[in-house]
C-alpha cells in the first residue's frame, strides 16, 4: 500500500502548493493595484469564514460547483470529455423551475421532491447524451459538441424563461418562484445553506466507494486509461462511456435543481457559469471526489470572500476567476513534473 | 433589382462576420496542423477585445488598441504554450483554464476602466470603413461605389484586405514551402521531425503565439471595429464556433475560407429575419442560438472516420526520457 | 574515418555503454552485434547525437569532435537510418527529403529535390516516385526512402566540406523479407566501394557474415570481441549471449484432436470501407493442442484477421467460431503499450484485468481487492516478473517485464485459445526464449494457439503447421516438408514451389 499512500501524498501536495502559487499571483497583481497582500488575505477570510454564518454561505456558494465538479471529474475520468456542464447544469434547473410551477400539482414533499429531481437529472442526462450519439454516429468530437450544446441550452432556456414558464407579474425576464413543497429545507437559519450541498457531499463519499471498491468504478477507470485495451479484455467500452455521460449530465443536472430549489426559487435569465466553474473544480480536486468536496469548498470561499472584497476594497470579483484559471494551470503543471519526478517510465538503455 | 441589392447587401454583411472567424481560424487552423489544440481561443479573442478596448480609450488611438489587443493575446497564448509544450499539460484542459483566466482578467479589467472612467471609447478611437486607414474619404467612397465588389470587398474594415492577403499567404506557406512542412510534419509525427534537427518545441511555441496574435486582432475586430464598445463576455462562444469550423474545414486554409462565409452569410441573413419582423414570431434566443445549431450541425455533417493532424491535442513528448 | 574512443554512459543506476572504442573505415562495413540491451543503439545514439556520453571522445577523420544533436551529426557527415522509419507517412517521398535536408523555410523546390533523389536512386539501381505518398509503399520501399535520405544527407554534408561519410544503419532487416534483404545487401556493399563507412547494427549473425568486414560484439555495455567477419557464427553467438541459451527445441505435440478444434474459420472475407480486400477466403482449424503459425510481411492482411478474431470488425462474409467471449482467450497483442497494459495503473491491477469479474476476486459488484494482490503476488513469482513489488505503476517496469506480466495475465487462467502475435518483439533472447516455452507449455496442456510472427526462426523453433499471409490469402506450405527458400517465395506472393 506504499505507493498509493506515496502518490496520494504527492497529490496532495502538488495540488496545495499549485494554490499557493495563484493565490501569491493574485496577491501580487493586487499589491501592484495598491493593496496591501496581508489586508487582502484577512479580510478575504473574514468574508469566506469570519463567522458562521459566513462559512454557511461559503457552503452554500461550493453547493453547486460541487455537483457541477464531480460531474466533470466523473467523465474526465473515464475519458469522456464532458464540457458541457453548463448547459446540464442550466437545464436542471429549469426542469426543477417547471417542475415547480406548473408541471407538479402540490403535493407532499417528500415524495414530489425526489420525483422532481429525478426528472431534472433525467432531462440534463438527455440533453448530455446528445453529444455521446453525436460522437458515435457522426463522430464529432464531444468536447466541442458539448461546448455548443451549452450555448444551445442557454438559448432554450432563455426562451422558455420568457415563454411559457414566465412570471406573469414582472416584465423582468424570470419564472414565477416555486411551489413551497419543492423547495429544499434550510440547515442553517439565516442564511440559504440548504440540504441539497449535504445530498452533494453524500454523492462524492457514494462516487468514491463505487470508483475505489466497485467493478463498474474500476471500469471505468479502465476505460479512461486506455479505451483499447478495455475493450480487449473485454469491457464493453461505449456502454461505459454511455453511462459515464448519463451520471455526469445527471449529477449536472441535479445541481442545477438543487440550487434553484435550495436558493433562489425561481429563474432568472442570467447565466451562471457553475459548469465552467465545475472544470476547474474538478482540476484542483484531482478528479477524486474526496478532493472535490475540498477544492469546492475552496472554490465557494473564493467567491464569497471575492464578494465581500468587492464590497470592502473595491476589488472586482471576477478576480476570483482569475485564481482558479492560474490554479488549474498551476495544478496541471505541478502533477506533470511531479508525474516525470516519480512516474519515472523504466530505462530502457 | 431590390433583390439584387439586398442579396449584395447580405454578401457585404457576412463577409464583414466572416472576418474574425479567418483571421482568428487559420491562426487555429496552423496551429492545429502542428497538433495543438487551443480551446483557449475563446479566451484569447475575449482578451483581444479588451485589450484593443481599453488601450484605444486610454490612448485614444485605435492602432495602439490593436497592438496592445495582440501583445495582451500573445502574452495569455504564451502561459498556454509554456504549459501545455514546455511542461507537457493536457491542452483541453489547459485551454478551458485559460477561457476562465480570460473571462476573469477581462472582467476586472472592465470594472477597473469603469470605475476609473473609460467605460467609452473616444469616437476617433475607433475604426470607420475604409479599406486601408489613411486613405482619403472621397477615394473611400468612390471604391465603394463601385458595382458589386465596391460593398463587398471594399465598403469593409481596414483589416478586411490585410486578413484576404494574409490568408493566403498561409495557404501559400502550407502548401509551397518548406514551413508549410515542417508545421504537417510536426503534427503528424514530431518525433521524424526532432530526429532531423527540427526543434518541435519552437515551432509549436511560435504557432501558438501567432494565433495568440490572430485571435487577439479577430478580438480587436469585434471591439474597436465593429461594436465600439465593450461588453462582458462579448466574444460570445465565437472561438468555440471557430474550432467546429475548422473541423469542418478539414483543416483545409481554402475550406476555411468557404465554410467561414458561408457562416458569415447565415449570420448576415439571421440579422436581416431579425431586423425585418421576424423576432414578432420566433424568440429572439432563437436567432442567438442559430450560429451554434448551426456549428453543431456542421459537426454532424462531417464524416466519420476523417481525422485530423495524428497528434493534435496530444502530449509531446509521450514518456520522459 | 571514425573512432569512438572510451565512451561511457549511464543511465540511473544501469550502465548502458561502458566503456567503449571502436573504430570504423571508409569503404568498411562494420558489423555491431549484441542482444537487445547490450548498448548498441545507446551507443549509435551517442555518435548521433541523440544521447551526450559521459566520458569518452568521438573523432572523424583523426579531428576530434562533439556531437550534440543530430542534426549537427547529419553536418558533420554521419547518417543514420533508424530501426523505426523516421519518415513522415503523409507527407510524399520527395517532401520527406526536403523536411530532413533543405535548410531554407521558404519555397521548397520540390522539382529540384526529385531530380537529386531519382539520380541517387539510379546510382544504386533503385527505381523511385518522388511523388508517391510515404504511407502507401510497402516497408521495403520506405527504407529506400530513408536510405536516399540519409545518403542525401551525406552528400550534401560533403559538399558542405564534411570530411567524414558515416551511415549507421539500426537492424536495417528487422522489418523485410528474405527477398528484400537479398537486394539490400547488396546495394550496402555498392555504397562501400563508394567510400561510405557503414556502421551495421543487427543480431542476425548470418547476415552480419554476409556483408560486413568486420565486426564488434557487445554485451551489457562492454566489447567483447572485435575481429573479421570470418568468425564462426556459434563463436559469435555465445559471445554475445554470454552463456549459451537452450533454444526451444521443437517437439512434435503430443496429439492435435482432430476431433476438437476450437477455432473454425470458413470463407472469412473481409473487405475495408474504400472497397480494398483485406481478408480472401480464409478456411482455416486450429485444433486443440498445437500451434499454427502465419508467416508473412507486415501489413498483409494478418492484423485485420486478428481483430476479426476478437470480434473488433465484422466480416463482410464467412464465418469464424470459437472465439467468444474475451475471457475464454489468452490474447498476446503486438503492441502491448497500446492494446494490453494500462501503464499508469499498478501491476496488481493488469494481472486481474482479466478475472475481475469472477470468484474470488468480486462479488456481486464489488472488488476483493485483497484476493487480488494475493493472485497478482503468485504470477509474478511463477511468471517471473521482476517488480519492486504489486502496487508499483505498470509504466515504471521494463519492457520484458511488461511482456512477462501480460503473459502471467492472459495464459495464467488457462484459456482454450490462444493468439499471439509477435509475442518476442523487443525481448532479448533469454526473455524471447521464455516466451517460447511459455507457448508451448500452454499447446501440451491442450490449448489452440494460432501464432503470428516476424520472426521465421522462431516460428519454426515451435510451430506445428506454418501458413503463409499474403494479400489476405492465406497458403498452406505443407511445413516442415517445405523450406525456407519456397516459405520466403510464398511470403512474397510466389505461388510456385511447395503450394497447395
Amino acid at each position: 500500500m506504499n505507493s498509493h499512500f506515496q502518490s496520494a501524498v504527492v497529490s496532495i501536495s502538488v495540488t496545495v502548493v499549485a494554490v499557493g502559487i495563484a493565490m501569491a499571483f493574485v496577491l501580487v497583481v493586487l499589491a501592484m493595484m495598491g493593496h496591501a497582500p496581508t489586508t487582502v488575505m484577512s479580510m478575504w477570510l473574514e468574508g469566506s469564514a469570519g463567522n458562521g454564518t459566513r462559512f454557511a454561505m461559503s457552503l452554500q456558494a461550493a453547493g453547486p460547483l460541487l455537483f457541477t465538479g464531480l460531474a466533470a471529474a466523473v467523465a474526465f475520468r473515464c475519458g469522456v470529455w464532458n464540457i458541457g456542464g453548463e448547459g446540464q447544469f442550466l437545464l436542471g434547473a429549469m426542469t426543477m423551475v417547471a417542475c415547480g410551477t406548473v408541471m407538479i400539482p402540490p403535493g407532499p414533499a417528500w415524495c414530489a421532491l425526489p420525483i422532481a429531481c429525478l426528472l431534472a437529472s433525467a432531462v440534463a442526462a438527455s440533453w448530455a447524451l446528445l453529444a455521446t450519439v453525436a460522437e458515435r454516429w457522426r463522430g464529432a468530437p464531444i468536447v466541442l459538441s458539448t461546448i455548443l450544446l451549452n450555448f444551445i441550452a442557454v438559448a432554450v432556456v432563455g426562451m422558455l424563461v420568457e415563454g411559457p414558464l414566465h412570471d406573469p407579474n414582472t416584465t423582468a425576464p424570470q419564472t414565477a418562484s416555486m411551489v413551497e413543497h419543492l423547495r429544499l429545507p434550510i440547515l442553517v437559519d439565516g442564511t440559504k445553506l440548504h440540504l441539497g450541498v449535504m445530498v452533494g457531499m453524500l454523492a462524492a463519499i457514494g462516487l468514491f466507494i463505487i470508483a475505489r471498491w466497485t467493478m463498474i468504478g474500476f471500469e471505468v477507470r479502465v476505460v479512461g486509461l486506455n479505451a483499447r485495451a478495455a475493450a480487449v479484455v473485454g469491457i464493453p467500452v461505449w456502454s461505459r462511456q454511455v453511462l459515464v455521460m448519463a451520471v455526469s449530465g445527471g449529477l449536472a443536472g441535479l445541481g442545477g435543481a438543487m440550487q434553484v430549489s435550495g436558493v433562489s426559487g425561481m429563474l432568472s435569465g442570467t447565466s451562471v457559469s457553475y459548469g465552467y466553474a465545475g472544470i476547474a473544480v474538478a482540476m484542483l480536486g484531482r478528479l477524486h471526489p474526496l478532493g472535490i468536496i475540498a477544492a469546492a469548498l475552496f472554490m465557494g470561499m473564493l467567491s464569497t470572500g471575492a464578494r465581500h472584497l468587492e464590497g470592502r476594497l473595491g476589488i472586482p470579483r471576477d478576480m476570483g476567476d482569475v485564481v482558479q484559471g492560474v490554479v488549474v494551470i498551476a495544478v496541471l503543471v505541478g502533477s506533470m513534473l511531479a508525474t516525470q519526478r516519480f512516474m519515472r517510465p523504466a530505462q530502457e538503455p | 433589382m431590390i433583390n439584387e441589392s439586398l442579396f449584395i447587401i447580405v454578401v457585404a454583411q457576412a463577409v464583414t462576420a466572416a472576418v474574425p472567424l479567418v483571421l482568428a481560424g487559420v491562426g487555429e487552423l496552423t496551429a492545429q496542423r502542428a497538433g495543438i489544440l487551443n480551446v483557449g481561443i475563446e479566451g484569447l479573442l475575449l482578451t483581444g477585445c479588451i485589450g484593443g478596448f481599453v488601450a484605444a480609450t486610454i490612448s485614444g488611438n485605435g492602432m495602439i488598441g490593436v497592438g496592445v489587443a495582440m501583445l495582451a493575446a500573445m502574452a495569455l497564448a504564451s502561459l498556454f504554450a509554456w504549459a501545455t509544450v514546455m511542461m507537457r499539460a493536457d491542452q483541453m484542459v489547459t485551454g478551458m483554464a485559460i477561457n476562465l483566466l480570460a473571462v476573469g482578467g477581462s472582467g476586472t479589467a472592465w470594472m477597473l476602466a469603469q470605475a476609473h472612467g473609460y467605460a467609452h471609447m473616444p469616437v476617433e478611437a475607433g475604426f470607420t470603413r475604409g479599406i486601408v486607414p489613411w486613405i482619403s474619404p472621397e477615394t473611400q467612397q468612390w471604391l465603394s461605389s463601385w458595382p458589386i465588389i465596391g460593398p463587398i470587398i471594399f465598403d469593409q474594415y481596414g483589416l478586411t484586405i490585410v486578413v484576404g492577403l494574409f490568408t493566403l499567404a498561409v495557404w501559400w506557406l502550407l502548401r509551397r514551402t518548406r514551413a508549410g512542412i515542417i508545421i504537417q510534419a510536426i503534427g503528424e509525427n514530431p518525433d521524424s521531425c526532432a530526429m532531423v534537427g527540427i526543434h518541435v518545441r519552437q515551432w509549436r511555441c511560435g504557432l501558438i503565439m501567432v494565433a495568440g496574435a490572430c485571435a487577439g486582432l479577430a478580438g480587436a475586430y469585434l471591439s474597436l471595429m465593429r461594436t465600439h464598445g465593450f461588453s462582458p463576455l462579448m466574444s460570445g462562444g465565437m472561438g468555440f464556433i471557430i474550432l467546429a469550423l475548422v473541423i469542418f474545414a478539414r483543416w483545409q486554409v481554402g475550406g476555411l475560407i468557404a465554410v467561414c462565409l458561408g457562416f458569415g452569410l447565415v449570420d448576415a441573413t439571421q440579422s436581416l429575419l431579425q431586423g425585418s419582423g421576424m423576432n414578432q414570431v420566433v424568440p429572439y434566443q432563437l436567432f442567438q442560438a442559430l450560429p451554434f445549431i448551426v456549428a453543431f450541425s456542421a459537426l454532424l455533417i462531417f464524416r466519420r472516420g476523417q481525422h485530423g493532424p495524428a497528434t493534435l491535442g496530444q502530449v509531446w513528448p509521450s514518456t520522459i526520457k | 574515418m571514425l573512432s569512438l574512443s572510451a565512451i561511457s554512459k549511464r543511465f540511473g543506476s544501469v550502465s548502458a555503454v561502458v566503456d567503449v572504442s571502436l573504430t570504423c573505415a571508409a569503404g568498411q562495413v562494420h558489423g555491431l552485434l549484441g542482444e537487445n540491451g547490450a548498448g548498441k543503439s545507446t551507443l549509435m545514439n551517442i555518435l548521433f547525437g541523440l544521447v551526450t556520453p559521459d566520458a569518452g571522445s568521438i573523432a572523424l577523420a583523426g579531428k576530434s569532435v562533439r556531437v550534440f544533436s543530430p542534426h549537427q551529426a547529419q553536418r558533420l557527415g554521419i547518417a543514420m537510418v533508424h530501426q523505426h522509419f523516421a519518415l513522415v507517412p503523409i507527407l510524399s517521398v520527395v517532401d520527406n527529403i526536403i523536411l530532413a535536408l533543405d535548410d531554407k523555410l521558404g519555397f521548397a523546390d520540390r522539382a529540384k529535390w526529385s531530380q537529386r533523389l531519382r539520380q541517387r536512386a539510379a546510382s544504386l539501381h533503385w527505381d523511385i516516385n518522388p511523388q508517391a505518398v510515404v504511407g502507401t509503399l510497402a516497408i521495403g520501399q520506405q527504407q529506400r526512402v530513408e536510405i536516399l535520405k540519409a545518403l542525401l544527407g551525406l552528400d550534401q554534408a560533403s559538399n558542405m566540406g564534411a570530411v567524414a561519410k558515416i551511415l549507421i544503419l539500426d537492424e536495417p532487416t528487422a522489418v523485410l523479407t528474405e527477398q528484400e534483404v537479398d537486394e539490400l545487401l547488396p546495394a550496402i556493399r555498392r555504397l562501400a566501394s563508394d567510400g561510405v563507412a557503414v556502421l551495421y547494427i543487427s543480431h542476425k549473425l548470418d547476415e552480419v557474415a554476409r556483408v560486413c568486414d568486420v565486426v564488434t560484439v557487445l554485451r551489457r555495455g562492454r566489447v567483447v570481441h572485435h575481429g573479421t567477419a570470418n568468425t564462426p557464427p556459434a563463436q559469435l553467438a555465445a559471445l554475445m549471449i554470454g552463456a549459451a541459451i537452450e533454444k526451444p527445441q521443437r517437439t512434435a505435440s503430443p496429439a492435435p484432436d482432430s476431433a476438437m478444434s476450437p477455432v473454425i474459420i470458413k470463407n472469412l472475407c473481409l473487405c475495408a470501407t474504400n472497397g480494398r480486400v483485406e481478408l480472401d477466403d480464409i478456411n482455416l482449424n486450429i485444433r486443440a493442442g498445437e500451434i499454427v503459425a502465419i508467416a508473412g510481411v507486415e501489413g498483409n492482411g494478418q492484423s485485420a484477421l486478428v481483430e476479426v478474431l476478437l470480434g473488433q470488425r465484422v466480416p463482410t462474409s464467412g464465418s469464424v467460431h470459437g472465439v467468444g467471449s474475451p475471457t475464454q482467450l489468452g490474447y498476446i497483442p503486438d503492441d502491448r503499450h497500446r492494446d494490453a497494459l494500462v501503464l499508469s495503473l499498478s501491476l496488481r491491477d493488469n494481472l486481474v484485468l482479466k478475472q475481475y469479474r469472477s470468484l474470488p476476486f468480486s462479488w456481486h459488484g464489488w472488488l476483493s481487492l485483497r484476493q487480488w494482490t494475493v493472485a497478482a503476488k503468485r504470477l509474478i513469482s511463477a511468471y517471473d516478473v521482476r517488480a519492486l513489488n504489486v502496487f508499483v505503476p505498470v509504466v515504471t517496469l521494463s519492457g520484458g517485464n511488461q511482456q512477462k506480466a501480460v503473459i502471467a495475465r492472459e495464459l495464467s487462467s488457462q484459456p482454450s485459445i490462444i493468439i499471439a502475435v509477435n509475442p518476442t518483439r523487443g525481448l532479448d533472447i533469454a526473455a524471447a526464449t521464455s516466451v517460447l516455452k511459455r507457448l508451448i507449455a500452454a499447446r501440451d496442456a491442450g490449448a489452440a494457439v494460432l501464432l503470428i510472427h516476424h520472426d521465421l526462426d522462431e516460428i519454426m523453433s515451435i510451430t506445428d503447421r506454418l501458413l503463409v499471409m499474403h494479400e489476405g490469402q492465406l497458403t498452406d506450405t505443407n511445413w516442415p516438408a517445405s523450406n525456407r527458400a519456397q516459405i520466403s517465395q510464398l511470403m512474397l506472393g510466389h505461388v510456385a514451389g511447395a503450394a497447395t
